[in-house]
Formats: structure tokens, C-alpha cells, sequence
């Protein structure tokens, strides 16, 4: 074997896929594992969607796409940032790529040289700083404290902000905590962007149907328009429909940038299969009530999730406005011994002792860049919800 | 700070894509324009794989899949593998990839360092040399003329090994030129690369199954089996069962190699489509005489257009034994003057006049790393290839 390329050696695994591996593993000895580890909706993918893809099969639509996307997605993609987000895209400032995690890959790749820097509020999905060092990088945390709600504070951006600053990132509703930000959150961001010409950003915006008692979701480049040529907005299909497995994620961007990032999957993967394409233009252009439906079914899980968590000793939940995740502070169980004789030192030593005495599947905060914290993902049905928390208070109250 | 990073100043915009634009133009405008520029088969996805696919989504197979591909794809895969070559692979052996060139991406970024060099025989496609800068490698080119039927000896390969090579990267059959090597030709190269055991070899074979006149393309580890820690088998259904549109490539190799591919995958686009996913099994494994049937017309097609070709004054085209492409040599042409008056001093001067003057898009043989020919392909109907190579054979007749 070869030595493996330096640029992979700084890259580690997925602690949720560790962890969803993990519990495949006992599942597959027959114990009865609930995983909460997974962040992908239960929900099947809309009827019509599925409807736009077997037409398209059958109709021949087998054919080598257009590397940016099909006509057919891109004028979907372009009706749905204006209708949900107030943004004018044109045709050539959109592409579609292999899920949301392309989009961000293709911008750093085509934008990042040795040594710039990514701005990106903790707690974070790791794939942000895992990707801007692929990219050679330099992933600079900013934290975002509970007592915040986990949200970016102006005056923490602003410190954060250097000459090699390239990117900030943004993720509200936020994975892993469910955060999101208001109007006036969002626009005190921007107010702090606009003092810093050089700084592009790059909102990921994955989770913005899925927001709870009547909170408003807002994209950056709408909040702040002067900002929106040095802003990537990103979405896509996975979430808001439940179409994970058909890997669709797109974006808009200035049209400089855009080329950048083709040229860029124009090596990787070329584009994106055309049955997906046919599938998600019908899933944005069809009838939005089932995004509706299911924001509702997410509130009550999560209600009774934070309910549930909150019970358990030991455990604090704040309870976030958005996404499908919580993250409980679990500060008072740390030092504590479980019923199985493992001592509990860390978040990283819950999450497996829970796992291992209780056959809850959760993610560690450390994971997300923010410890002692666990994830959890309420993605799945509310029997399985209850089962697991009462598992949790359960491996609470035994810890001594 | 300027926005565009290095590394994507180190490839070479697409010769291939600019001549497809010209002649998109052109057929907005109104001409009567026939396309053989495109690598795409003109057949349709077999029913069987499209009704494979239907009934995944019906089953809900709409999640996300492991990163290297559902289990029951890569068990057909090595299936496959054994069932066409011999070659005994694990599934955990094998990672599936967005296509072929996904593939290609994975492996040599996950393992080319700064000044690693890829031996990469010429005519070939532009993405190995492309994928190899972007990563930071330097490409080495072989020339492998006509007169060698387009293919590398083993004294070619010996003299180009130097202790900083990582990569040899075989296609067989070749894009741009149909040219393939049987067992003893692919067995000469092997005995070098024993001889080198730094040197890792990556093998496309995507155009497997188009080989005419009983020729059996052989693949490396078929004829070397003690190459296999250091080999990596690549093929996918797009060529096979023309299934471009839906994305699907793979590959065989060493674990470590498998795990490191997986991991540069996890963080660019993680698992392929699972709706292809299980289009692909069916593929592989279910009723195969589509194949026959398709290389039978390709057969017939080749044949065709090389008789007509070699009748047209100034070009030169040598019968290949794969793939839908021939690589005819037009360097009689050069010096002379069209008759619509324009001067012919390149191969590109030669396929633009082409298009303006007959309406017959190809593609220069420059955009191959190999100037003095053009890249002519026969995936489309017996009419259009018979109307392009009379337009073409009066094209060449009308020259002074």
C-alpha cells in the first residue's frame, strides 16, 4: 500500500457513522437497539415525486445531464428561491449537485487555497471543517453558547474575523442543536459582514421548512441583499421532502463562483443522476401542505422529547426553535459512575455507555465541537421516542 | 483576495464541452447539425433495469445508503467481477461512486502528494490528466501512435517508470481511439510493472462490453494476479447497459485503498443515488443479452464508418477493436484549403470547418492530447453515421 495523500490524513471519520455502525452491530445480534443517531427524516419520499421518477425512467430521461443540472430543476430551483426566500437566482447563478454536501465541497475546492481560513460557529456539523481541510483549509471554531441558544453572537463573529478569513459559515436551523436565528439575529450578522468586504458566506439552509410555533425562518442574502454576491445559499431536497437517498443538494451563487464550483464537480462526478433531477423538480413544484404536515408531527416529538430529557437527572435541554435535533447538556452527569461500572468522564464516554447498557444510540457532543453534549435526533417515529428517552432517565437515575 | 484557488487553474477547460456549445448553437440557428461528438450510447436503459428501479422507490429504498454502496450492490458487483475476469473481490473490497469518474477522483486524490506522478498512454481522455493536476500530481504522458494501434508496449512503459511514479492509468477500450488490449498485450505491461512494485496501476474498463470481432479485452488482474494489492478495477453501467444518466461507477481494490476512497467520499457527496443503486443491481446481475444486441449495431456501425472514412482523400482510419469511438488520422488534410475557403493548419482548424461547412460535430484530437487526428463517435443511428460520412468524404473531396 502506498502512502495515502497528506490532504487525507487530516480528514477523520463521521462519529454519527461510528455510532449508527455502531448500533447496526448490536442490532445485528439480535438486541433491540432505538437510534437516535441518524440525521434523516422517517417520512417516505412525496407520492408525487416518486410519480415525476418513474416518468422519467420510463420517458428515456437515462441520458448524460447537463453538469449544472437539468433545465427542468434549475427553473424549479429558481421558482423556489424566489417563492420561499425572496432571492432572485438566474438560470447561470444556480447549480444542482450530489446532495447539499457537494455544494459546500465544490466551493471550498474551487475557492480555497493552502492556509485560508473557514469561519464556523460551534456547535457544527463536522463535514464543514472536514471538508475545508480536504480543501488545505484552516477550520477556526467560533462557539456559540448555550446560553445563547447556541447562537452566533455579533461580537464573536467580528473577533473571529482575520485578513485570511475566506468563508464564514452559517446553519441556522443549525445541526446538531436545532438553533435557529430571527430576522434581527440574522441581520446583526450581516451588519458585522458588511464591515468585512473579503469574507464570503456560505449559508447552509438544509433545515429551513422544518421551524416550530410559528418561528420565521430567514436566509442571509435575503436579510442583507448588499451581501448576496459573496453569499452561497445552499439547500436542498433531503430534508424538507425526505429525499435523502436520491442525493440532490443545490445552491445559488454569484455566476463567477458558480462556474468555479462546475468546473470543479465538472472532475469529481460530472452531474447528478436524472431521475433524482426529474423527482425534485416535481417535489419543489408540487404541493407543499405534506412540508406543512410534517413541521407539525416534528413539534410534537420534540416537545416531548425536551419534556422527557428534562426529566432525567442529570440533564439539561434547552429547547430549539428548528431541524430535528436536540442537544442536552449532560455537565451533571459527568464524573458519575452507570450501573455497568463505566465510569463517565466525558460526553464521548456516555454516548457509548448508554449505548452499550441501554441500547440508545446517541452522538456525543465532542463530535459537533461542544462537549459535554449529546445530539439527539427525534427523526423517528414517537413510540421509539419514548421508549428511548425513558432508557435515558432510566441509565440517569443509575449512575451514582 | 482573489476568489477562484489554484489547483482549479490547473485544468484545462473542456475542448470536448466547447465543441458540444458550438454545435448546440448552431442547431438553435436552424442547421441541420449531426451530432457524433458525444460519449454517450444512443440506446435506451434496458426495461428490466428501469422496472428494478420503480420498484426500489415503491419499496422505499429513498434513504441514505452506506457511503461505498448498498451490500446487495456490491455483492453483484463482485459477482460481476468473477463472473466476467475471474477476479475474486470481498464486498468490502468494493466502493461504489456518481460514475466512472467519481472513481477516478476518489482514488487519486485520496492518495497523490506533490509531484506524484500518473503514466497516462495518449490518446486519452482529458479527465486523467485533469484529476491527476488537481490533485497536485504531475500527469506523464505517453504518445502511443496509429501505427502501434494506439496502444503502449512494455518498453514504452519502462522508460517512463521513475522512482516518483504512483500511477499507471489504463483504459481498455480506449476513449478517444476503440483501441483495447488483449491478454499478451495487457501481459507485457504487467511484466514491467512487477519489475516495479512502487507502482500502482488503475485500469477503466467502462467499455468492457464493446469489443468486436470476437476480441476479448483483458483486464490487469486477470492476466497478473499478483497485482492485486496494488490494483485498483474500475467499470460502471453507463457504457454496458446505458445507464449514464443515472450515475453509477465502481470499483475493485485493496481495503486500505477502499477505506481511504470511502473516506474522501463521506466528505464530498457520501453515497450515490440509492434509486440507481438498485437500477444497478438489476443491471449486473439480471438478463444480460441487451448487451450482445447493442454491440452487435456498434459492430456493424464501426465497420461502416471506417470503410467510409478510409474512402474520403486525406484521412486515414485505422479499425479499432472497442468502444463506439474511431480516431482517424487527418494529417493529409493539413496545407490544403476547403471549399467554403478556409485554411486547414490543425486538427481543430479541420473539425470546426466541418461543423460550419457539413453540420458534422466532432472533436479535434488535441482535446485528446493527440493533434493530427478527431475523435469521431458512432453511438447513434446507421442513417445519420451514413448521411456524416458522406458529408464528410465530400468535405474532404472539395479540398484544395
Amino acid at each position: 500500500m502506498p502512502a495515502l495523500a497528506e490532504r487525507l490524513n487530516r480528514v477523520s471519520i463521521s462519529a454519527s457513522v461510528i455510532m449508527t455502525i455502531k448500533a447496526r452491530e448490536l442490532a445485528a445480534q439480535g438486541i433491540k437497539v432505538v437510534s437516535l443517531a441518524s440525521g434523516e427524516p422517517d417520512f417516505p419520499t412525496p407520492p408525487h415525486a416518486i410519480e415525476a421518477a418513474h416518468q422519467a425512467a420510463l420517458a428515456g430521461e437515462t441520458k448524460y445531464p447537463p453538469q449544472d443540472g437539468t433545465k427542468r430543476l434549475k427553473e424549479a430551483v429558481q421558482r423556489k428561491f424566489k417563492r420561499d426566500n425572496n432571492l432572485d437566482y438566474a438560470l447561470d447563478e444556480i447549480m444542482v449537485t450530489n446532495g447539499g454536501k457537494q455544494s459546500i465541497f465544490n466551493a471550498f475546492m474551487a475557492t480555497i487555497d493552502p492556509g485560508d481560513e473557514v469561519l464556523i460557529p460551534a456547535p457544527f456539523w463536522s463535514s464543514y471543517s472536514e471538508m475545508a481541510k480536504v480543501a488545505g483549509g484552516v477550520p477556526v471554531t467560533i462557539n456559540c453558547p448555550q446560553n445563547n441558544g447556541f447562537k452566533l453572537r455579533p461580537e464573536d463573529l467580528d473577533a473571529a474575523i482575520t485578513p485570511k478569513t475566506k468563508w464564514v459559515m452559517i446553519n441556522f436551523p443549525n445541526n446538531p442543536t436545532g438553533a435557529a436565528c430571527s430576522r434581527a439575529e440574522m441581520q446583526a450578522i450581516a451588519a458585522v459582514l458588511m464591515k468585512h468586504p473579503h469574507v464570503w458566506v456560505m449559508t447552509d439552509d438544509m433545515y429551513e421548512h422544518l421551524v416550530y410555533d410559528g418561528f420565521e425562518f430567514c436566509t442571509i442574502a435575503d436579510v442583507e441583499p448588499r451581501l448576496k454576491d459573496r453569499t452561497l445559499t445552499v439547500n436542498g431536497a433531503s430534508k424538507t421532502y425526505a429525499m435523502t437517498g436520491w442525493r440532490i443538494g443545490f445552491c445559488g451563487g454569484p455566476k463567477a463562483l458558480i462556474k468555479g464550483m462546475m468546473n470543479m464537480q465538472g472532475q469529481a462526478t460530472a452531474g447528478v443522476s436524472t431521475i433524482s433531477q426529474a423527482a425534485v423538480a416535481a417535489a419543489l413544484d408540487g404541493p407543499q401542505e405534506i412540508v406543512r404536515e410534517r413541521a407539525e408531527e416534528y413539534r410534537q416529538r420534540r416537545d416531548l422529547v425536551v419534556e422527557m430529557l428534562n426529566a432525567a437527572p442529570g440533564i439539561s435541554c434547552h429547547k430549539p426553535e428548528g431541524a430535528f435535533y436536540v442537544f442536552p447538556n449532560i455537565a451533571g452527569c459527568i464524573g458519575k459512575t452507570s450501573k455497568g461500572g463505566r465510569k463517565i468522564e466525558t460526553d464521548t464516554d456516555f454516548a457509548m455507555a448508554l449505548l452499550e447498557e441501554k441500547y440508545v444510540a446517541t452522538v456525543q457532543g465532542t463530535a459537533y465541537g461542544m462537549s459535554p453534549y449529546l445530539r439527539i435526533s427525534y427523526a423517528t417515529n414517537t413510540e421509539n421516542l419514548r421508549e428511548a428517552c425513558g432508557r435515558i432517565q432510566e441509565f440517569c437515575r443509575e449512575l451514582s | 483576495m482573489k476568489l477562484i484557488a489554484d489547483r482549479l487553474d490547473r485544468i484545462s477547460p473542456s475542448l470536448t464541452i466547447a465543441m458540444t456549445a458550438k454545435a448546440r448553437a448552431l442547431k438553435a440557428a436552424g442547421k441541420d447539425i449531426i451530432g457524433l461528438s458525444s460519449g454517450e450510447p444512443d440506446f435506451d436503459t434496458p426495461r428490466n433495469v428501469k422496472d428494478a428501479a420503480i420498484a426500489a422507490i415503491e419499496r422505499g429504498e429513498t434513504k441514505y445508503t452506506d457511503v461505498a454502496g448498498t451490500v446487495e450492490l456490491r455483492r453483484a458487483i463482485c459477482t460481476k467481477f468473477k463472473r466476467d475476469s475471474g477476479i475474486e473481490y470481498t464486498p468490502e473490497e468494493i466502493l461504489v461512486a456518481t460514475g466512472g469518474k467519481q472513481v477516478i477522483f476518489d482514488a487519486l486524490v485520496a492518495t497523490i502528494n506533490p509531484g506524484d506522478e500518473a503514466i497516462i498512454p495518449a490518446p486519452c481522455w482529458v479527465s486523467y490528466p485533469d484529476i491527476v493536476a488537481l490533485a497536485e500530481g504531475t500527469p506523464v504522458i505517453v504518445q502511443c501512435g496509429q501505427n502501434s494501434g494506439f496502444k503502449m508496449t512494455g518498453e514504452q512503459l519502462e522508460a517512463a517508470i521513475t522512482p516518483k511514479t504512483k500511477w499507471l492509468i489504463l483504459n481498455n477500450p480506449c476513449n478517444p481511439t476503440g483501441a483495447a488490449y488483449n491478454a499478451a498485450e495487457i501481459k507485457a505491461l504487467t511484466d514491467v510493472l512487477m519489475r516495479h512494485p512502487h507502482v500502482w496501476v488503475f485500469t477503466d474498463d467502462i467499455y468492457e462490453k464493446l469489443a468486436y470481432d470476437g476480441f476479448k479485452p483483458a483486464t490487469v488482474l486477470e492476466v497478473e494476479p499478483r497485482l492485486k494489492d496494488r490494483t485498483v478495477t474500475m467499470n460502471g453501467c453507463s457504457k454496458a447497459y446505458a445507464m449514464t444518466g443515472w450515475r453509477i461507477g465502481f470499483a475493485g481494490a485493496p481495503i486500505t485503498l477502499i477505506k481511504a476512497m470511502d473516506k474522501l467520499q463521506s466528505q464530498s457527496t457520501s453515497n450515490t443515488s440509492s434509486v440507481s443503486q438498485a437500477a444497478a443491481v438489476e443491471a449486473l446481475t439480471g438478463q444480460q443479452d441487451s448487451i450482445e444486441d447493442m454491440r452487435k449495431v456498434y459492430e456493424r456501425r464501426r465497420n461502416m464508418v471506417v470503410d467510409m472514412l478510409n474512402a474520403a482523400p486525406g484521412l486515414r482510419c485505422h479499425k479499432p477493436e472497442g468502444a463506439f469511438y474511431v480516431f482517424p488520422d487527418m494529417r493529409g488534410c493539413i496545407g490544403k484549403t476547403t471549399a467554403g475557403g478556409k485554411k486547414i493548419a490543425t486538427d481543430e482548424d479541420f473539425t470546426i470547418a466541418l461543423l460550419e461547412e457539413t453540420g458534422v460535430a466532432t472533436v479535434h484530437g488535441a482535446a485528446f492530447l493527440s493533434p493530427g487526428h478527431f475523435r469521431i463517435s458512432y453511438a447513434t443511428s446507421d442513417e445519420a453515421l451514413r448521411e456524416a460520412c458522406t458529408r464528410i468524404q465530400k468535405f474532404c473531396a472539395g479540398m484544395k
